[in-house]
């Protein structure tokens, strides 16, 4: 068999191309301008000849990713943030901030500047402070580690700033950040305060499932036997508990959710000590709350150092006898404004406007069908 | 950027104004000034130059990549780039190869030939010694593919399953027959599968035993419709094409197996 090599015809082109876009020796050297491969020269053949797919697997895109890439650090350079007199800059450091605004809430990312008096984030692309902080303003200080939409865990600064607002940011390098911070306020004459004084505060989790009118008594970390949390099998999993002025619940931290609710006027009674949880956890404080369940009495298990805290908090509520419930919350008609008893407003209407709940309003409905 | 159609036509004399740059072909042994005539891209003098005992194959450019939007106008450039490289090995030895547009440019401080130079020096060792391992080698092309209709026809003819499968789906009524029928697709995907598995180890055994290197690339798709890529492989041999023809004829004659051997290269897969 001989080999074909008429390259000067069509009939081994593909071939060529093959070698001379995607092979050859490679300069990693900055004095090149360009490497074979550079998107704008013969996509339109090498598109025709390998098809699309093809195209990205050898890379073609990311080459002009890199390039628009490249263009635009080059434009942006221009754009430096300028400080005001007599503020020197300390240190820049990437990373992004919490930024929310009614219901716009985004993580915007950019620089931090540190400087001898603020704190802000920089947005080069839109020559924009996003966030900005003199240093003595910053109060509080806490980091928590927190599972982020990817899935890794990231460790997010909590700044608890004067005037009750909380700031969220995350960095890059969160050891540095904090150095820095600690020290700059300090110099700046404020001694920072730790994560008790700013959690007490701030609670992003919660903030997601709390109702209207919920307030947290108690909250701490802790675990739970969840049913069926293991392959087959119950299984003791960490997550948080919050009693609140309507339910004791418990935050599952992995599934990010509620995984166990029991509205507080169920609950009958509580109690710890301490026992073998299975053949690896032995001798653990468990907290067993008894509650009234579908039709009989139920018990339900956490297992974490606060337990006596918890005993104290239950019986404080259950001695209360469920005056939680729902005729004392109220709610303002939809309609007027005005302020009334949840049941109240749902079962009997409005009595100043006439307001019916429309849920209400489409049984009347039925009844006056059926008749 | 001025990648028009005018400047495939060859005949186009470059222009001189902007020459900040140097378009790089290939690395050749030698370390003379040798001048390899106007057969470069858009007709451009190519010639060498040297550092120590290796040289840069170039002509003069300016400071830009050349870009078109011109199936034609590339392929063209293309065509000289591979006619230089191929040049550059008849005339000067041991090539080592660059992709298409690889240029480099002047700064600010050296003219573009002394950034060639600090090039070739800064990778030297490394040049050296891809240039020893290609010494007296060339590239060939090496495409195996089947056509699945008779592959397919053959498993059945061979493999027990597959043939009682086969021969209860005739027994069936039309219904059944079609459950059967993807019974048999799915059970002839897996076979399929095995069989090309087998098959290219047997192949990269024998094409390894009469070759110096092998480099398994991606396989393509086919063009021909029930035809399907096997393997696509580079292979570098300082033998003669004929030893490593004959072995390819042994494949290429097998019912339904279908070979494309091309080359000789210069060796862009093995830089």
């Amino acid at each position: 068999m001989e080999p074909v090599k008429e390259w000067k015809g069509r009939a081994t082109l593909v071939d060529l191309l093959d070698r001379v876009f995607d092979k050859g020796v490679v300069i990693h050297a900055d004095v090149i301008i360009s490497v074979a491969g550079i998107p704008l020269i013969g996509v339109n053949l090498r598109a025709a000849l390998a098809g699309m797919e093809t195209m990205l697997e050898y890379g073609l895109m990311q080459d002009m990713d890199a390039r628009t890439r490249m263009w635009e650090a080059q434009h942006r350079k221009s754009k430096e943030v300028s400080l005001r007199d007599g503020e020197e800059l300390i240190l820049k450091i990437f990373g992004s901030y919490y930024y929310s605004k009614g219901i716009y809430t985004a993580w915007k990312s950019g620089r931090f500047y540190f400087t001898t008096t603020r704190l802000f984030l920089y947005q080069q692309d839109i020559a924009e402070i996003v966030f900005e902080t003199p240093l003595n303003k910053i109060k509080a200080m806490a980091i928590r580690s927190e599972r982020s939409f990817t899935g890794k865990d990231r460790d997010i600064i909590y700044l608890s700033l004067e005037g009750g607002k909380i700031a969220r940011v995350s960095v890059l390098e969160t050891v540095e950040f904090e150095d820095k911070l600690q020290h700059l306020v300090e110099e700046a004459g404020v001694i920072l305060d730790g994560e008790a004084a700013l959690m007490e505060e701030f609670d992003e989790r919660a903030s997601s499932f709390l109702v209207d009118g919920e307030k947290i008594f108690c909250t701490g970390k802790i675990w739970h036997l969840l049913p069926e949390g293991g392959i087959m099998t119950d299984a003791w999993k960490p997550g948080y508990l919050y009693l609140t002025n309507k339910r004791l619940c418990w935050w599952y931290e992995f599934g990010c959710k509620i995984a166990f609710q029991v509205p507080v006027e169920e609950i009958t009674g509580a109690t710890k000590e301490r026992r073998n949880l299975s053949t690896v956890l032995k001798d653990k404080e468990v907290l067993d709350v008894i509650y009234n369940g579908t039709g009989f009495k139920e018990v339900v298990s956490f297992s974490g150092k606060e337990t006596e805290q918890w005993v104290n908090a239950l019986n404080k509520t259950i001695s209360m006898g469920g005056q939680t419930g729902e005729d004392r919350e109220t709610e303002t008609c939809p309609q007027c404004g005005r302020t009334a008893s949840i049941k109240e407003l749902l079962e009997q209407g409005c009595s100043m406007c006439g307001w019916v709940s429309p849920v209400r309003n489409k049984e009347v409905h039925k009844i006056k069908a059926l008749a | 950027m001025s990648g028009e159609t005018q400047e495939a036509d060859s005949k186009v004399v470059p222009s001189e104004a902007d020459t900040r740059g140097r378009y790089l072909y290939c690395v050749a042994e030698g370390s003379q000034e040798t001048d390899l005539g106007s057969i470069g891209i858009d007709g451009n003098n190519v010639y060498t130059i040297p550092y120590q005992d290796i040289s840069g194959v170039v002509h003069n450019c300016p400071a830009q990549p050349y870009e078109s939007k011109d199936n034609k106008v590339v392929e063209v450039w293309v065509m000289a780039h591979e006619t230089v490289v191929e040049t550059a090995r008849e005339r000067l030895g041991t090539v080592l190869p660059l992709g298409f547009d690889t240029i480099i440019k002047a700064d600010e401080e050296k003219d573009p030939e002394e950034m060639v130079k600090v090039w070739l020096k800064e990778d030297y060792q490394r040049l050296k010694e891809k240039l020893d391992k290609v010494k007296g080698k060339v590239e060939y092309g090496v495409q195996v593919s089947w056509d699945i209709k008779i592959v397919s026809e053959k498993l059945i003819g061979k493999d027990q399953e597959l043939k009682d499968l086969d021969q209860e789906i005739k027994s069936k009524p039309k219904g059944m027959a079609y459950m059967y029928k993807q019974k048999l697709e799915k059970l002839m995907r897996e076979k399929i599968g095995k069989e090309a598995e087998r098959c290219f180890k047997d192949f990269y055994e024998m094409i390894k035993g009469v070759t110096d290197e092998i480099k398994v690339e991606k396989a393509k798709k086919e063009e021909k419709p029930g035809r399907q890529m096997l393997m696509n492989l580079s292979c570098l041999t300082d033998k003669d094409a004929k030893i490593l023809g004959d072995e390819l004829e042994k494949i290429n004659n097998m019912d339904g197996f279908f070979v494309r051997f091309t080359g000789p290269w210069p060796p862009y897969s093995f830089v």
